[in-house]
């Protein structure tokens, strides 16, 4: 059947509603979030009539738990919101730093988490290498109930993901951690980082590094864990200079992207030098009172 | 004038802002409402193709569709020099974007659904991307029909894909070169195009009343579009009225006839209000951009530090059509061939067609790169002859009574005073930094000082002003106000400096060119030089003819009487005389209302005769001169550059307006610091820009700049109105190359091209890059021009 | 689909598609030209308003999303007579080129002076992040901003 009871803006007023409506249209309908990657289809040249299915009214996407075992991130929590909610707390400041410095105020202010990661075409994308690094699992719902993925089974299939299901919930371990984020602009600020990345780790004895999860975005297509790096750095002191020199010893594992606005090898060349921010940073704000 | 009414008007502010800060003033593109229909363009997505079918029938019976225009509907073909550009694609596309048909519908939507509806066949043309495309021995050519434009002005040489070639010789070259107490040193240099982006787009609404084109637009140039709209469309030009709302920006991509000829046939055509606005992707993808340039300078320098021989070749890309481009092949021999003394000289500057988006005039357009070329290949020099850069300016630059490569003789010493002046003004905050130093954070330090040579273009302004009964005045001139604050500054300052009157009293009409004479636009720094001096005599009338009435109401000599505070006065008595209200009531019931006229067009500087071919003006009128300095850091690891201190000396013969000066240099600079690190169009295969919008083409931003300092330098001389030469214009002018010094300063590396963007700092850095050949342009002069 | 939503302190309807960026909503539907659509892409922040109290950018926001909302915009912030701070600093300091960015300029200074009165230059640089301008080069317009600091006014 042609006709919907749809508008071509449904605003859901709760998950139910939304998933039925997303089952219901099928292929001709998707989530809108914050709308910010959706409103330039446009300009992106794309020409599909769809019907948005507005989840801004789902309260319950909204909020932002925090508490000793995890922090719980709801879908439409905004970035300005993510930075503000999850300052202070040094395992989680990779993603506040993410949310904090991406974009430019009014966008981060719109924008929202699950926007943010379920945008395939997006490999510049902050959120996505914090997530990684934070070890965060999604909750996803679909009509038939609800299961959790983590980041890398997520980003491995979101190209070919249904529409039909949403991302509700971000679940991030708490840790005894630290971590920090580092983008590289071309200009100071505004731009969609030409790289990115992420650092968690852990201190064991004599300030050596003892755990580490390390994540990498805009570099390639998708953003991914930087896994010979995180195992050449343990038991290293995460000193910035020792660190950018085990960087570079392990760049094999990326195949820069060519864009417009960067080319492949600029990317893999400036990594290096984040890691070195990255640690500096750590350094500086956190592991400096620890040391 | 009177020093008291002098100063009364200096430093006026602009009364167009609170309007702006209100949201309410109203651009083209905010004009609207339900009796305005709207119009697209059908653009080709192909660079160079033959039109085998255009049917646009279906498209006729579209819901809404009101009118729709082709190529029939607009005969003539249009350009400067030669007329080799019609607005429609008929039998050929010759880039990406050409506009091929435009439709106006009831709406928006209705018009794009219309366009899709076009039926359009094409079979594929050979294209030429690049200008060494172009130049190869058999390119196809952009235009086969190339000698049987119409010619519109004499005096070019021209052939093939060389849209025009201005030269330049004065002396003997080959004789320098062939001195063996020289040394030769030869540079290549390549930047590429940058884009306005004006706030507001092109953008045009369209009546046709009482059979009569009106054409609303966002335009510098008035009188250009009511000349080309009139010759596209094959009728008089009076028949053409253009009239122009606030102009969201400019910066001399509106320096030409664009949108406004489809509207106004689709206006006749429906008989209907037509809106034409381009999308920012239209906007930015056929923007007539600063044109992307290659130049190669070969020079011979005694050990001394003489310039005996210079020889240089500039190929600038014209795209598709020669527009600017063509007139902008005079201004090498003043930009690249200014600054510096030259024994002798030979200069090629060639437009060249290729199959791109046509380009046009941007904010000291030539000027900017060839300055970049320039001082470059100076500091070459000076490495090559091991020089002192500032001792090899300060010897050379063109003084009193030098000449100019076309051989005109300067006036008065400004470039060495203002090095001086700048000394000063960095002497101010020694760091005892050293160019190549490793600052704390790791960064590399780099400074230069660059000087650079533009001009005030001058050319034809017509002014008249009213004396209203209420002793304001009413200024009429086609002046615009597109942002720079020139209409709402400089000109109300002239008129009340002369009258007696304060600027708040001096109401100035927006362009219409059914009410003012004709004028050459808003441009080239020339509103206030132009239009200014039109306006002063204007004024002279005015005061001549008040000053008359007054003489036999106060029973005393004109010459006895001077005009201030809206008043004349016995001179030396004040209170006196009387209001210049009674005055005016008095002259109504003699002669009627006073009112004058007046005109401007240039002094007209002389050349030396036969020194260049194909140049639209041999000599420039008003030489303006800037002197920049730019520190800056360089973070090895990214290759990014952030501006620490920015200095700017500039000539301005005389400042008026020391707020709306500093605002246009702060704001000229930046623009350059955007043209210097980030900006630039790029060209796909398919000869198409890959940066579509404001993700991909990176303005600076507020945290990418830093506070202009700036020092006037008053005194130069210049026939502008109270000694004023244009201030707008010029800021951006050395910018590209002082960034560009300090950038090889820096990092010893050759620097040759712009912009200077991270990765291609950084592969600067790391040697990354194969050093920038340009094989199309010969190391032998003349093989690099037609007139061999 | 109608949707209702408060302009300016006045409740507005809007029928039609309801994807329909704010921006256009403002400008075609209700005549407020005020707000600009330079960029369509959020870099801009000519489109800037306020909804619910926050600065946002009108043109990625599709109307429909918006019902029963609160959107200040331009027109909405002062009068003729009296503007606010923000606007007659920039008045005072004549700092206006060709005005096209001022609308987004006002309003997302406006907020920010609201939230912080007395930011520091960076702090202003960092929030205009989102707010470009062509013409003026932005240090004027940051030095109208720095006279209207609380402790700039106090001392
Ligand atoms: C000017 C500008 C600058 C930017 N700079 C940066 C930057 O520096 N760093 C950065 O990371 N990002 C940047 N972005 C991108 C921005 O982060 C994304 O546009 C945004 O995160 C998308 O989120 P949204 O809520 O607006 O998503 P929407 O546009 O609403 O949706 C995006 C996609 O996700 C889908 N979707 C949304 N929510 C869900 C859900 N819960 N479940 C399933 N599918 C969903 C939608 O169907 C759609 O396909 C920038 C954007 C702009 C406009
Ligand atoms: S128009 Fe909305 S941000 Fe530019
Ligand atoms: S004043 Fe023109 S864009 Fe800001």
């Amino acid at each position: 059947m042609d006709i919907t009871p749809y508008p071509k803006l449904f605003l859901a007023n709760d998950l139910n509603e939304a998933l039925r409506a997303l089952r219901e249209l099928a292929d001709s309908a998707i989530p809108l979030a914050g709308a910010t990657w959706v409103m330039r289809a446009p300009l992106r040249c794309e020409t599909a009539d769809r019907t948005l299915i507005d989840l801004s009214r789902i309260e319950a996407l909204r909020t932002i738990n925090i508490d000793q075992q995890e922090a719980v991130i709801g879908a439409l929590a905004t970035h300005e919101q993510i930075a503000n909610a999850l300052n202070g707390y040094n395992d989680l400041a990779a993603l506040a730093q993410a949310a904090g410095h991406s974009a430019n105020p009014a966008i981060r202010r719109m924008a929202t988490i699950g926007g943010n990661i379920c945008t395939a075409e997006f490999a510049a994308a902050d959120l996505v290498p914090a997530l990684l690094a934070l070890d965060a699992r999604l909750e996803i719902e679909g009509l038939d109930g609800s299961r959790t993925q983590t980041m890398a089974a997520f980003l491995e299939a979101r190209a070919t993901r249904a529409h039909t299901d949403l991302v509700t919930r971000l679940i991030i371990p708490r840790t005894q951690r630290t971590s920090t984020h580092a983008r590289l602009t071309l200009r100071k600020a505004g731009d969609y980082p030409v790289a990115n990345l992420s650092v968690s780790i852990a201190l064991g004895a004599g300030g050596k590094i003892s755990a580490a999860t390390v994540a990498v975005g805009a570099v390639e297509a998708v953003a991914k864990r930087w896994t010979g790096f995180e195992e050449a750095i343990i038991g290293h002191a995460p000193s910035p200079e020792k660190m950018q020199m085990i960087a570079k010893t392990c760049l094999e594992e990326f195949d820069g992207r060519d864009a417009m606005d960067a080319p492949g090898w600029y990317r893999l060349r400036v990594l290096t030098g984040l890691v070195a921010n990255a640690f500096s940073t750590l350094q500086e704000t956190t592991l400096g009172r620890a040391m | 004038m009177q020093n008291t009414a002098d100063a009364a008007v200096m430093n006026f502010p602009r009364r167009d802002a609170r309007d702006k800060l209100l949201g309410r003033t109203k651009y083209t593109i905010d004009v609207g409402g339900s009796e305005v229909i709207h119009a697209v363009l059908l653009r080709a997505d192909v660079a160079s193709a033959q039109v085998l079918r255009l049917d646009v029938e279906a498209a006729r019976s579209m819901p809404g569709v009101r009118a729709i225009a082709t190529w029939e509907d607009a005969p003539g073909a249009h350009g400067i020099g030669i007329a080799d550009h019609p607005i429609f694609a008929r039998d050929v596309i010759r880039y990406h974007g050409e506009p091929i048909a435009a439709i106006a519908a009831e709406t928006l939507e209705q018009a794009h659904a219309a366009a899709q509806a076009i039926t359009l066949e094409l079979a594929p043309l050979p294209a030429v991307l690049t200008m060494a495309q172009a130049l190869e021995k058999d390119a196809p050519l952009v235009h086969p029909d190339w000698k049987d434009y119409d010619i519109l002005f004499e005096g070019a040489a021209r052939g093939g894909n060389v849209a025009w070639e201005a030269t330049v010789a004065r002396g003997d070259t080959d004789a320098a070169f062939d001195r063996t107490d020289v040394t030769i040193v030869d540079g290549v240099y390549r930047v590429g195009r940058q884009s306005h982006v004006p706030f507001e787009p092109r953008a045009v609404v369209a009546a046709f009343e009482d059979g009569r084109h009106h054409i609303q637009t966002s335009t510098q140039v008035p009188w250009t579009v009511r000349h080309v709209t009139a010759r596209v469309l094959n009728i008089p030009e009076s028949q053409v009225r253009v009239t122009v709302p606030a102009v969201g920006g400019g910066f001399g991509l509106k320096f030409d006839c664009s949108l406004e000829p489809y509207a106004a046939i689709l206006a006749k055509k429906s008989g209907r209000v037509v809106s034409l606005v381009n999308s920012r992707r239209e906007e930015q993808m056929t923007c007539l951009c600063r044109e992307n340039a290659e130049i190669r300078i070969r020079s011979a320098v005694t050990a001394d530090g003489e310039i005996v021989g210079r020889e240089a070749t500039v190929l600038m890309d014209c795209g598709a059509y020669g527009g600017e481009q063509v007139f902008l092949t005079t201004m090498t021999a003043h930009t690249l061939g200014g600054n510096y003394r030259l024994g002798s000289v030979r200069l090629s500057s060639r437009a060249i067609y290729t199959n791109t988006p046509p380009n046009g005039a941007f904010r000291a357009c030539n000027g900017v790169y060839n300055t970049f070329a320039l001082e470059r290949h100076t500091d070459e020099i000076c490495d090559a002859i091991g020089m002192d850069r500032m001792e090899f300016r300060r010897h050379n630059v063109v003084g009193d009574q030098d000449i100019g490569a076309t051989g005109q003789v300067f006036e008065g010493d400004v470039l060495r005073p203002m090095i001086d002046r700048m000394q000063a003004l960095c002497a101010k905050h020694p760091n005892g930094r050293e160019n190549g130093q490793r600052l704390d954070d790791g960064r590399i330090y780099g400074r230069a000082m660059t000087v650079g040579t533009w001009f005030i273009f001058v050319g034809p302004s017509a002014a008249t002003v009213n004396l209203n009964v209420d002793g304001s005045a009413t200024l009429v001139t086609s002046g615009v106000e597109i942002g720079s604050g020139s209409m709402m500054h400089a000109l109300p300052q002239i008129v009340a400096a002369g009258l007696g009157i304060a600027p708040e009293q001096v109401i100035v009409k927006t362009a219409d060119t059914d009410a003012a004479g004709r004028d050459l636009g808003v441009g080239g720094g020339r509103t206030t030089v132009s239009i200014g001096a039109a306006s002063a005599a204007a004024c002279d009338e005015v005061r001549d003819k008040l000053l008359a009435v007054a003489s036999e109401m106060l029973q005393t000599a004109p010459e006895q009487l001077v005009l201030a505070d809206g008043r004349v006065e016995i001179r030396g008595r004040p209170g006196s005389g009387t209001t210049i209200q009674k005055v005016v009531a008095e002259a109504e019931t003699r002669t009627g209302p006073i009112s004058g006229s007046g005109a401007f067009t240039g002094p007209g500087i002389e050349a030396m005769p036969g020194c260049a071919a194909g140049h639209f003006i041999d000599a420039i009128d008003i030489p303006v001169f800037a002197v920049h300095d730019c520190e800056l850091a360089i973070d090895p690891d990214t290759g990014q550059v952030e501006i620490l201190a920015y200095r700017v000396v500039q000539d301005v013969g005389r400042a008026l307006n020391h707020r709306a000066i500093h605002g246009q240099i702060q704001g000229g600079v930046v623009q350059g610091m955007g043209y210097a690190l980030h900006e630039e169009i790029t060209i796909n295969d398919q000869g198409c820009f890959d940066q579509t919008g404001f993700e991909a083409y990176r303005l600076p931003l507020a945290q990418d700049v830093v506070p202009i300092e700036f020092d006037l330098f008053e005194g130069a001389p210049s026939c502008g109105p109270l000694g004023t030469k244009g201030a707008g214009e010029v800021p951006i002018l050395n910018v590209g190359a002082t960034i560009g010094c300090a950038i090889a300063n820096a990092t010893g590396k050759q620097v040759s091209q712009l912009p200077l963007t991270p990765p291609r700092v950084l592969a600067l850095l790391d040697g990354r890059d194969e050093p920038l050949a340009l094989n199309h342009i010969s190391a032998i002069w003349s093989d690099n021009t037609l007139r061999r | 689909m109608t949707i209702t939503l408060t302009v300016n302190r006045e409740e507005r309807i809007f029928s039609g598609d309801p994807r329909t960026p704010l921006v256009d909503v403002l400008r075609d539907h209700l005549r407020m030209t005020g707000t600009k659509a330079v960029c369509r892409e959020g870099f801009c922040g000519a489109c800037m308003v306020h909804v619910d109290g926050a600065p946002m950018a009108s043109c990625l926001l599709p109307v429909g999303s918006l019902d029963g909302a609160a959107v200040t915009t331009i027109e909405g912030v002062a009068t003729m007579e009296h503007l606010n701070a923000v606007q007659q600093a920039f008045e005072d300091h004549d700092v206006v080129q060709c005005g096209m960015c001022f609308p987004g300029m006002v309003m997302t200074m406006s907020r920010l002076f609201q939230t912080n009165t007395s930011p520091d230059r960076d702090e202003i640089k960092a929030a205009m992040t989102g707010n470009i301008c062509r013409c003026t080069g932005y240090e004027r317009i940051i030095d109208a901003l720095m006279s209207i600091r609380t402790n700039e006014v106090t001392s």
